[in-house]
C-alpha cells in the first residue's frame, strides 16, 4: 500500500493533477476568508470589465465575479463530492452482487443497469428536476448520484466477474464464509484501488452534469454553482455585451478541475491497471 | 444464422422494455408535482391575457392532461397520444403543438450532433490507431494534445471556441443557425450560410471527440500489438499489412461498444453546447420551455432525446452484431 | 550422419529494458541438429530457454533485439537484412514456431481456417481456398484433429484443443525445424499426453525434419530427445545425448537438476528430493567467471575467476572448471 503510494507520488500525471485540485481547493478555502462579503451582493455596475476594484469584474447582476466563483466552486465541488460518493457506493453495492452471484440475479441486476445506462441520466436529471421546485445543493447532488450510478456498476462487475473464480474465493466459499464475509475480505481489497479511480470519474462526471442541469436553468435554488454563473450569462446575453469574464473563469474552472481528476486518474491508472502496466 | 436472429431478437426485446420504461418515467416523474399541475402552471400565467384566453387554456390542459381521471389511465392516455403522434401543445407558444415546435428543432439537432459525433469518432479512431503504430514522434504529439483536449466537455470547449476564435478572432459567427436576414429555402445561399453558422458547434463537439477517441483507441491497439496472436502470427512470416489490419479490427469492437455506452452523455453536453451558440435545435428549445416551465414541450424534448439515444444505440448494437464475427456463430457470455 | 540441418553459432540476443539496459538472456549459445534428431533444451524458468526458442527464428521483436552470431538452416544463414526474404521463404517454412501459451497465440475474431488461408496467402498463393481448406482438413485429420475445428472461433476451443490446432496450423508448411517452447506447461496431465503423442506422430509421417523441444519438465524429454542441451543464465552448460545427460550428467548444475527429479521406478521412495539453493543470477550486470558458481557446491575462487569456457569430452560438451 504504502509503496503504491510512492510510486504514485512519482507519476507526474497524478502529481500535476493534485497540484492543480489543491490550487483550487486553497482557492476556495482561503479567498473567502480575505472577502467576506455576500456573493449575490450587487457591488458595482453590471457587465464591468476586470479592474483593480473587481479583479475579475462584474456579472450581469452587478456582482463581483471572483467572489462568485470561489462560492460557486465550492458548490460544484461539494456537488461532485457527495453524488460522486452516492454514484460509487450503490454502483459498488450492485456490481459486485451482480457479479459475484451470477444467475438470475445477474441477468435482472444487469439488464437493469444496462437500462439506465441506455436511458441518458441527464434526462432523468431534468425531468426529476423539473417537478421539485426548491433544490437545495444536497437534492441535486442525490439526483446526479442515483442516476450515474450505472456506469461504475458495469465495470465493477466486470473486475468481480474475473475475480469471482480465483482460488483464494473458492477456498473462503468452500471455508463456508458467508456472501457478505466473501465479498468484504476476499473480493473487496482486490477491487479497492479500480473503486477509488472509478470514484474519481463519478466525481468529476457529478461536476460535470451538476454544470449541465444548472446551465439548462434546473440547479440548486439560492446558491451559486459554477453551472449556474454560465446559465446567468447565457441568459443576460454575456456574448452580446463582450462579457468574457462572466463566461470563461466558470468555463475555464470546470475544465481545469475536471482535467486534474483526469490526470490523476490516468495517473493511477498507469500504476494499478496491469493491463497498460508494460 | 439462427445464432444471428437469436442475438438479434435479444437486443430487440429489451430495447422495447427499455422503452416502456423510458416512457413511463417521462411520464410519471415530472408528475410527481404535488397538486393539480395545470393550476401551478397557470398560475405563473397570472397576468395572461383575458379569463377568456386562461379559461381556454385551462381546459385545454385538464383535457389533455386527463387529470379527471385516475394516474394510470392518464398514462394510457398519454401512449394512446404518443402512438398518433401527438406529444400535447405547448404553453409559451400555445396554441402550436408540442410536434411542430419540435419538428422545425430536430433537424438542427440532427444536423449537427450526427455529423459532429460521427465524424470526430471516425477521426479519432483512425488518429489514435495511427499514433499507436507509427509511435515515435506522432505519439508524443497527439497524445499529450488529445489528453488536454478530451477532458473538456463539448459545452466547455464551446464557451472557449465562441470567445477566441469567434469573437476575438472573428472566424465564424456565433449565434443562430443562419443568417437571420435570410429566409430558410432551398437555395445555395442559404445552405452556404447555414454551413458558416454550423461549423462552430461542430468543431466543438467534434474536436472533442477526436481527442477522447484517439486516446482510447490509441490505448486499445497498442494493447492489441503487444498480444501473443500478433507474435505468433508475425513467426508465421504473415505480412504486416495484414497484421495491422487484424489489430485494428479487434481494436476497433470494443471502441464500437463504447460509442454505445458514452452516447447518452455524449448528446447531453451537445444539447448544451446548442445553448452556447443559440442554436435552433432541441437544446435551444428545451432551454426555453424550461425557462417558461412549459411542462409539454419539456416533455416532448425529453421523449424525443430518448427515444433518438435508444434508436442510435439500437443501431450501434446491431452494426456491432454484424462486425464482430463471434455473434454470428456462437453466443457470447454478456461479458 | 545425416546432414545437419540446424548450425547456431555463438548467438547473442538481448532485452532492452525501459531503463535502456540490456539483459542477455542469450549469451553465446551454439548448438547444432541433424535431419531426424529431436534436440531437448532443458532448464529452469528464468535461463533463456524461451528467448533462445524465439532467437531461432531468425526474427526479432522489440524489446528482443539481435546481438551477434550466426543461424544456419540447411547451409543457409537466416539473419539477413532482408527481411521480407525471411518472412516469405523461412518462417513458417523452413523453420516454424509453437509458443508456450496456446490461449492467446489465436487471434479471437479470425475462424481457424480463415487464419490458414491467411498464412497460405504468404507461402502458396496459387492455392485456391477450397484447396487450402482442403488440405488443411486432411492434415487435421491424419493429426487425429477434427476437421470441423477449421470452422470454429478460436474461443470455442478447449485449452488442449487449441495447443493441437496450434501445433498443426505450424507444421502445415511441413518445416525442416518445429522449435517447441513449453508445449505441454499449461496443459493438464492427459492433454500432454496427446500433445505428445501428436508431435511424435509428426516426426514419425515426416511433417518435420527435427524437433527443438524446449521445456523445464525433464521427464518429458526422456521420452523424446535424443539429444539434450542443459542452459543456465543464458549458456549452454552441458550438451549430450539424452542417456549420457540423464544418466551421468558432468555439470554441476546438470547433476543438481537430475537429483531433484521425481522418477517413478523402483527405489524411487527412498531416493531424498534435492532442491538447488539459492536462484539463478540477475543477467543485468556482466558476471564474472562461471555464472553457477553461487549456487554450486563444488565451486571456489578459480571458477569464479574468470569465463568459463567449453570443454569437449568424447562428444559431449559441458562447460565447467573441474
Amino acid at each position: 500500500m504504502r509503496s503504491s503510494l510512492y510510486i504514485l507520488l512519482k507519476s507526474p500525471k497524478f502529481m500535476i493533477g493534485v497540484c492543480l485540485l489543491f490550487v483550487f481547493f486553497a482557492f476556495i478555502v482561503i479567498y473567502p476568508m480575505i472577502n467576506t462579503n455576500d456573493p449575490l451582493e450587487m457591488v458595482n455596475m453590471r457587465f464591468q470589465p476586470p479592474s483593480s476594484k473587481n479583479i475579475l469584474g462584474t456579472d450581469g447582476f452587478g456582482r463581483d465575479v471572483l467572489l462568485e466563483m470561489a462560492h460557486g466552486t465550492r458548490t460544484s465541488l461539494t456537488v461532485g463530492v457527495i453524488s460522486g460518493l452516492i454514484a460509487t457506493t450503490v454502483g459498488l453495492i450492485i456490481g459486485i452482487f451482480s457479479g459475484y452471484r451470477g444467475g438470475i440475479v445477474d441477468e435482472i441486476l444487469s439488464s437493469l443497469t444496462n437500462v439506465f445506462i441506455v436511458i441518458p441520466s441527464f434526462i432523468i436529471l431534468i425531468l426529476v428536476s423539473v417537478s421539485i421546485q426548491a433544490k437545495s445543493v444536497f437534492i441535486i447532488a442525490i439526483i446526479i448520484g442515483l442516476t450515474s450510478w450505472p456506469w461504475t456498476a458495469r465495470a465493477v462487475r466486470a473486475q468481480t466477474v474475473s475475480l469471482r473464480n480465483r482460488d483464494h474465493v473458492n477456498l473462503a466459499r468452500i471455508s463456508g464464509f458467508n456472501t457478505v464475509k466473501i465479498i468484504v475480505f476476499e473480493i473487496l481489497p482486490y477491487i479497492m484501488s479500480y473503486v477509488v479511480m472509478a470514484f474519481i470519474i463519478q466525481l468529476a462526471s457529478g461536476i460535470l452534469s451538476e454544470a449541465s442541469v444548472s446551465m439548462l436553468g434546473l440547479g440548486p435554488s439560492n446558491t451559486i454553482s459554477l453551472g449556474i454563473m454560465l446559465n446567468w450569462a447565457l441568459l443576460q446575453e454575456a456574448p452580446l455585451f463582450n462579457a468574457w469574464w462572466t463566461l470563461i473563469p466558470p468555463a475555464l474552472t470546470v475544465a481545469l478541475i475536471t482535467f486534474s481528476f483526469y490526470l490523476i486518474n490516468l495517473g493511477m491508472d498507469e500504476i494499478f491497471n496491469p493491463k497498460i502496466r508494460s | 444464422m439462427n445464432n444471428y436472429r437469436k442475438y438479434f431478437l435479444k437486443k430487440g426485446i429489451w430495447y422495447i422494455l427499455t422503452l416502456v420504461i423510458a416512457l413511463s418515467l417521462n411520464f410519471y416523474l415530472p408528475r410527481m408535482i404535488k397538486g393539480n399541475p395545470v393550476d401551478s402552471i397557470l398560475s405563473k400565467y397570472k397576468s395572461v391575457g383575458n379569463t377568456d384566453t386562461r379559461k381556454k387554456l385551462y381546459e385545454t390542459f385538464t383535457k389533455e392532461f386527463g387529470l379527471d381521471k385516475p394516474l394510470p389511465m392518464q398514462f394510457l392516455i398519454y401512449l394512446k397520444n404518443l402512438t398518433k403522434g401527438d406529444l400535447g401543445t405547448s404553453i409559451m407558444m400555445y396554441p402550436k403543438k408540442v410536434n411542430a415546435v419540435l419538428a422545425s428543432a430536430l433537424p438542427w439537432t440532427v444536423g449537427l450532433q450526427l455529423p459532429a459525433i460521427l465524424c470526430g469518432w471516425l477521426l479519432g479512431n483512425v488518429l489514435g490507431a495511427f499514433a499507436a503504430y507509427k509511435r515515435g514522434v506522432y505519439d508524443k504529439i497527439i497524445f499529450p494534445i488529445s489528453l488536454f483536449v478530451t477532458s473538456f466537455p463539448f459545452f466547455i470547449f464551446s464557451i472557449i471556441l465562441l470567445y477566441v476564435l469567434g469573437i476575438h478572432f472573428e472566424l465564424f459567427p456565433i449565434g443562430g443557425g443562419y443568417d437571420y436576414n435570410l429566409i430558410p429555402a432551398l437555395n445555395f445561399e442559404f445552405f452556404k450560410s447555414v454551413i458558416r453558422y454550423h461549423t462552430f458547434p461542430f468543431l466543438s463537439i467534434a474536436i472533442v471527440m477526436i481527442g477522447g477517441q484517439g486516446i482510447g483507441m490509441r490505448e486499445m491497439a497498442l494493447y492489441e500489438l503487444n498480444s501473443d496472436y500478433v507474435k505468433y502470427s508475425k513467426f508465421l512470416g504473415i505480412r504486416e499489412w495484414k497484421i495491422i489490419q487484424y489489430v485494428f479490427k479487434n481494436a476497433m469492437l470494443p471502441q464500437i461498444t463504447g460509442l454505445g455506452l458514452s452516447l447518452g452523455t455524449m448528446v447531453s453536453g451537445a444539447l448544451i453546447t446548442e445553448l452556447v451558440f443559440n442554436y435552433p435545435g432541441v437544446g435551444t428549445t428545451m432551454f426555453a420551455a424550461i425557462r417558461n416551465l412549459d411542462y409539454p414541450l419539456i416533455s416532448g424534448c425529453t421523449l424525443i432525446i430518448t427515444l433518438a439515444v435508444l434508436l442510435s444505440n439500437f443501431i450501434i448494437e446491431i452494426l456491432y452484431g454484424i462486425i464482430d464475427p463471434r455473434i454470428k456463430s456462437a453466443q457470447l457470455e454478456d461479458s | 550422419m545425416s546432414r545437419k540441418l540446424l548450425k547456431v553459432k555463438n548467438l547473442k540476443t538481448y532485452y532492452k529494458t525501459r531503463m535502456h539496459e540490456k539483459i542477455y538472456a542469450v549469451d553465446g549459445v551454439s548448438l547444432e541438429i541433424e535431419e531426424g534428431k529431436v534436440l531437448g533444451v532443458a532448464g529452469e524458468s528464468g535461463c533463456g530457454k524461451s528467448t533462445l526458442a524465439h532467437s531461432l527464428m531468425g526474427l526479432y521483436i522489440p524489446p528482443l533485439y539481435y546481438s551477434q552470431g550466426s543461424i544456419e538452416i540447411d547451409g543457409k544463414e537466416i539473419i539477413i537484412d532482408d527481411k521480407e526474404y525471411l518472412r516469405k521463404n523461412v518462417l513458417g517454412k523452413e523453420i516454424s514456431y509453437i509458443p508456450q501459451a496456446a490461449m492467446n497465440a489465436l487471434n479471437p475474431t479470425l475462424k481457424i481456417r480463415k487464419f490458414i488461408e491467411d498464412i497460405m496467402a504468404e507461402h502458396r498463393p496459387n492455392l485456391s481456398k477450397k484447396d487450402v481448406y482442403d488440405l488443411a482438413a486432411e492434415r487435421f485429420s491424419n493429426l487425429n484433429l477434427s476437421p470441423r475445428v477449421l470452422d470454429a472461433f478460436p474461443n470455442e476451443l478447449s485449452g488442449g484443443m487449441k495447443q493441437r490446432t496450434i501445433i498443426a496450423i505450424s507444421t502445415i508448411l511441413n518445416p525442416k525445424i518445429l522449435v517447441a517452447d513449453e508445449p505441454t506447461s499449461a496443459l493438464d496431465v492427459s492433454s500432454q499426453k496427446i500433445v505428445m503423442k501428436l508431435i511424435k506422430q509428426l516426426l514419425e509421417k515426416q511433417y518435420i525434419k527435427s524437433l527443438i523441444f524446449v521445456t523445464h519438465e525433464l521427464p518429458l524429454l526422456y521420452h523424446i530427445a535424443d539429444d539434450i542441451v542443459i542452459m543456465y543464465a543464458g549458456e549452454i552448460v552441458e550438451r549430450g545425448s539424452s542417456d549420457e545427460v540423464i544418466f551421468d550428467p558432468i555439470h554441476p548444475y546438470s547433476k543438481a537438476l537430475m537429483a531433484s527429479m521425481l522418477v517413478p521406478e523402483k527405489g524411487a521412495k527412498d531416493q531424498k528430493l534435492v532442491a538447488i539453493p539459492g536462484s539463478p543470477p540477475n543477467l543485468k550486470s556482466v558476471i564474472k567467471g562461471c555464472r553457477f558458481a553461487d549456487r554450486c557446491k563444488y565451486a571456489d575462487e578459480e571458477c569464479r575467476k574468470s569465463k568459463v569456457h567449453e570443454k569437449i569430452l568424447d562428444n559431449r560438451i559441458y562447460r565447467c572448471k573441474k
